[in-house]
């Protein structure tokens, strides 16, 4: 690989973007432009533009209402009493008994109470008029192991070990002060393998005093990358809110739009190489194929980086915000690089465009609304946005977190999509699993090919379990402990086995039973020692393992051997599962199918009885 | 007797989708954002709003002068179980060990105004919990406290009616999701269209239908009717599955009405586009822009068409919206007969594959 070359192509690659674009389509995207700029205000300054008008109530003329339902944009005020949602007569508000009716009288009573706000604050005497004032600051409470408490059986499962803080969270909220006081405080906030902090008090503390120490011995230097509070406000009760980062959660979401105008310029420029063998010129020059693909790619990700440094500049973001969005660049650009690499035409482009658009937008932007909530929102690079907007500060480690596990994964999307960036891949016409397929079985050749290539998928499965704990923790902890195991379970199966399948369907191992359960084996291990190193990194404990390790961890008295067969049972169940499901996956594709359920259901199972253990 | 042509070139798109099974990745992708936006309604509503959150009560621990009153006020409200503290000292660690969601330090000025320093456990979700219960608290006690004040004030605050008990987030339902579930099939068949046509020209197989006994507004009715028909057909399957969750849809015919009209009008826009347009790169660029511009241009009617779907939806439809929608009816169909007009007037030698 030439950084000449590279940039030769690069170069090339601006000259025929820009070259064919003809006056008249800039014309008309001006024009287009221009007058989405004028329409923007109508936009921007009706904030309640989209419920205008929708409810109906029916109110005299007279009544002290009247003025305050007048005023509201969503209220409209309609002669004929029968059909209106809400009808107010002297002392009462009669409802409308349908679902339109609840959310009129929602909309009512918050008008009336903006309107009494409205005009006491032009009252003289202020302090009569708003005779409290709130400031709310949120306090850190030290280990609640001392007291404890009643944290009730419920909470107890909570042991955030499985998904850390996430589910913890979930506990606290079900029961009571003891999980308030360190349940997800320090579940996730920084101990990451001492996870067991949270558990310990979660599950332990109805007796075991020693729990907090044996999270204490565990610890090791980790970046904190807990929360200082969700930061102080002042105000009449009213006004104090729980902390919600609405605004910035919009400007943020101005970085992330323009992206997806250049995946689309991206998507096609990578497709049009593969239609009508245009490609092929490339493919013979003098160039390897990560020339060509970077070359390629350069102009995008300088397109992306530009724009982003405006909008900085433009809505007051700084350097972080620069830094916590690029990853999403790449990630839009590696996403759409494979997806291209994979389409068929120009219209299953765009369904995969609008997939990865959906997706990645709901990867950084659901975790982000809980900025202010849990730490599980650094999984998304754009809740360093948020913070970064909210004026808060960032610590490094926070920052490596956030950016980390999508640079990683956006890494493997173009190692993958290169891997077929080649004849025989590039002009032939496949489904777009075939050439998921294709693109994995590419880099296969040994079996340490197989351990290798389930490490590297440890981002994505990082990603997208930390993204299934952040979407479901909402959920009462009843239904989302049991969804998340069984969707980590998933996840890490299928991460384990779908390439083991892929290697099979291209014939790059025998299909036998030894050969299989060697593959499977080679797959367990590799999991299981990226995820030895991924925990050693302290990114953060993730893996249901962590309850094992938390529940019987040093501190406990236990056997060294049992702490040793504790410490390996992970391992024994990934090389399990993985073999299972490359037995299956050495026989044909619905023997996969029907394997890859099996060994989700083994591991499902293991995470249960391990947290079924653990408390 | 012969099929009309334009069926059959309208039934091949439509296989042509089938086959790629991208209308399937279509269909997730829409099951994926109405399950997004159910997740954060829920989501976000059992955070910010303590009754929807089942459990226990908020314990707050209160001192300072005029924390009686405090108390008092706090007593009254369901989920909150204050507690009143002579011993600043004692409340503060009781507190900081972890007993009390919450710490009010109340001092009192002169003029009679009550100044609370809240302070909260920083635990996640649980703190918005103890937010929120803290506020109704407050609200409630300053209700009280500015009713003792009526004589210094000259506006008396209206009464609040009754807090509703229905679910709060049905107003997000049908302001946001169904309009969103509207839109979208309409974004995504005008970007069918577009590559369906941009297709043609750069493989350049329109010269090979020119030998076809069709003609080219013919393969273009027909493009047109497989990717106009998508939108509506969707659009019809999110109401039906609404319903069936418990969210009834007023007005459905109008609602199809409005989606056909308006994809009509946003695939016409495609077929121009991608007819005119260079290549599909700038196509899709112009398209996407030009939607997304009429989108926000759209404001600038009386009734943005979102609100129009809403107004449907809920059942409060007003006379501009009626208005409106015949609008919407008509510029459909006059989009249609623009490109097919159009359409008409391209030389054979535009549509040849020599770009």
């Amino acid at each position: 690989m030439g950084l000449r070359k590279l940039l030769r192509i690069a170069r090339w690659e601006v000259a025929t973007a820009t070259g064919t674009v003809d006056r008249r389509t800039v014309a008309v995207l001006i024009v287009a432009l221009l007058a989405a700029g004028a329409g923007a205000p109508a936009i921007t300054s009706g904030a309640g533009q989209l419920d205008a008008g929708l409810y109906t109530v029916a109110v005299d003329d007279d009544h002290p209402y009247h003025d305050a339902i007048e005023e509201r944009s969503s209220l409209r005020i309609v002669g004929d009493a029968d059909d209106a949602d809400l009808v107010v007569t002297d002392d009462v508000v009669r409802v409308a008994d349908t679902t339109t009716g609840d959310a009129a009288q929602t909309e009512l009573r918050d008008a009336i109470r903006s309107f009494n706000n409205r005009h006491l604050r032009a009252e003289d005497d202020q302090a009569a008029a708003f005779p409290v004032l709130v400031d709310l600051v949120f306090v850190e409470q030290s280990g609640g192991a001392a007291v404890g408490g009643d944290g009730g059986g419920g909470d107890g499962v909570g042991g955030d070990g499985a998904s850390d803080g996430g589910s913890g969270d979930g506990g606290g909220s079900a029961g009571t002060d003891g999980t308030a006081g360190d349940g997800s405080g320090d579940g996730t906030a920084g101990d990451g393998t001492t996870s067991d902090g949270g558990t310990g008090d979660g599950g332990t503390d109805a007796g075991t005093g020693d729990d907090g120490g044996s999270g204490g011995d565990t610890e090791l230097p980790v970046p904190d990358i807990g929360f200082g509070g969700g930061g102080a406000q002042s105000g009449t009760p009213g006004a104090i809110s729980a902390p919600f980062p609405f605004s910035s959660l919009l400007l943020a979401f101005v970085f992330v739009l323009p992206m997806n105008f250049v995946i689309q310029a991206y998507g096609s420029t990578i497709m049009d190489e593969r239609r009508n063998r245009r490609g092929e010129l490339l493919l013979v020059a003098p160039v390897t194929r990560t020339d060509v693909v970077g070359g390629k790619t350069l102009p995008y990700l300088g397109a992306i980086t530009a724009i982003t440094v405006g909008i900085a500049a433009l809505i007051g973001g700084g350097p972080l915000s620069v830094l916590a969005v690029l990853p999403i660049g790449l990630l839009f650009l590696g996403l759409t690089f494979l997806g291209a690499m994979f389409a068929r035409s120009y219209k299953e482009l765009t369904f995969l465009t609008v997939s990865i658009s959906v997706l990645v937008t709901t990867f950084v932007f659901v975790p982000a609304i809980f900025t202010d909530v849990t730490p599980i929102a650094l999984i998304s690079p754009l809740t360093l946005v948020v913070m970064d907007l909210d004026g808060g500060s960032v610590g490094l480690g926070e920052i490596a977190f956030a950016i980390g596990p999508s640079l990683l994964a956006s890494g493997v999307l173009f190692g993958l999509g290169t891997g077929i960036y080649r004849e025989e891949d590039m002009f032939t016409q496949l489904p777009v699993h075939r050439k998921a397929l294709d693109a994995l079985a590419a880099w296969i050749h040994r079996r340490r090919h197989i351990a290798v290539m389930t490490a590297v998928f440890i981002p994505f499965v990082f990603v997208l379990e930390l993204l299934s704990v952040a979407i479901l923790f909402a959920l009462p902890l009843a239904v989302s402990l049991p969804a998340i195991m069984l969707l980590v379970a998933v996840i890490e199966e299928v991460a384990k086995s779908i390439h083991v399948y892929a290697a099979f369907e291209h014939d790059r191992f025998d299909r036998g039973m030894p050969i299989a359960i060697g593959l499977g084996l080679a797959s367990g291990t590799g999991f299981f020692l990226a995820e030895k190193v991924t925990h050693a990194v302290q990114l953060v404990g993730l893996d249901q393992l962590e309850i094992a390790q938390a529940a019987f961890t040093p501190g406990t008295d236990v056997a060294p051997t049992i702490a040793i067969a504790l410490f390996l049972a992970p391992l024994v169940l990934h090389c399990v599962t993985a073999a299972i499901s490359a037995v299956g996956a050495s026989r044909n594709g619905r023997e996969y199918g029907v394997a890859l359920a099996v060994a989700v259901l083994v591991h499902a199972a293991y995470n249960l009885g391990v947290i079924a253990l653990a408390t | 007797m012969p099929r009309d042509p334009r069926l059959t070139i309208a039934r091949r798109e439509l296989a042509a989708l089938k086959s790629e099974k991208t209308i399937v990745l279509a269909l997730l992708i829409q099951l994926f954002v109405a399950g997004f936006s159910s997740f954060l309604v829920v989501g976000l509503v059992s955070m910010y709003d303590p009754s929807s959150v089942e459990g226990g009560s908020v314990d707050v621990a209160i001192t300072g002068e005029g924390g009686e009153d405090v108390t008092r006020a706090l007593d009254s409200v369901d989920g909150i179980q204050p507690v009143s503290f002579a011993d600043a000292d004692g409340a503060e660690s009781r507190f900081r060990d972890g007993q009390y969601d919450a710490l009010l330090t109340v001092t009192e000025s002169e003029d009679g105004r009550l100044r609370i320093r809240a302070a909260v456990a920083d635990s996640g979700v649980q703190s918005t919990l103890v937010v929120v219960r803290i506020r109704d608290g407050l609200e409630a006690l300053e209700r009280d406290r500015r009713a003792a004040f009526d004589d210094r004030l000259e506006f008396e605050p209206i009464t609040l009616p009754e807090e509703s008990s229905g679910s709060p987030y049905v107003g997000f339902t049908y302001t946001v999701l169904v309009p969103l579930l509207c839109f979208l099939p309409v974004f995504i068949s005008g970007s069918i269209a577009v590559d369906s046509i941009s297709e043609e020209l750069e493989r350049g197989t329109f010269e090979l239908l020119r030998a076809a006994p069709v003609s080219i507004v013919d393969i273009l009715d027909g493009k047109l009717l497989a990717a106009a028909s998508l939108a509506p057909a969707q659009v019809a399957l999110w109401l039906g599955l609404l319903h069936v969750n418990g969210i009834p849809i007023d007005n459905v015919p109008a609602v199809l009405g409005l989606v056909a009209a308006i994809t009509a009008a946003i695939v016409g826009l495609g077929i121009t586009i991608a007819l005119l347009a260079p290549d599909r790169r700038q196509a899709q660029l112009v398209y996407s822009v030009g939607v997304l511009s009429a989108f926000v241009v759209a404001s600038r009617l009386p009734e943005h068409p979102a609100n129009t779907v809403a107004k449907l939806s809920v059942g409060n439809p007003t006379g501009q919206t009626w208005t409106l929608l015949a609008g919407y009816l008509v510029a459909g169909a006059l989009a249609l007969v623009v490109v097919r007009l159009l359409v008409g007037r391209l030389s054979v030698e535009h549509l040849g594959g020599d770009r």
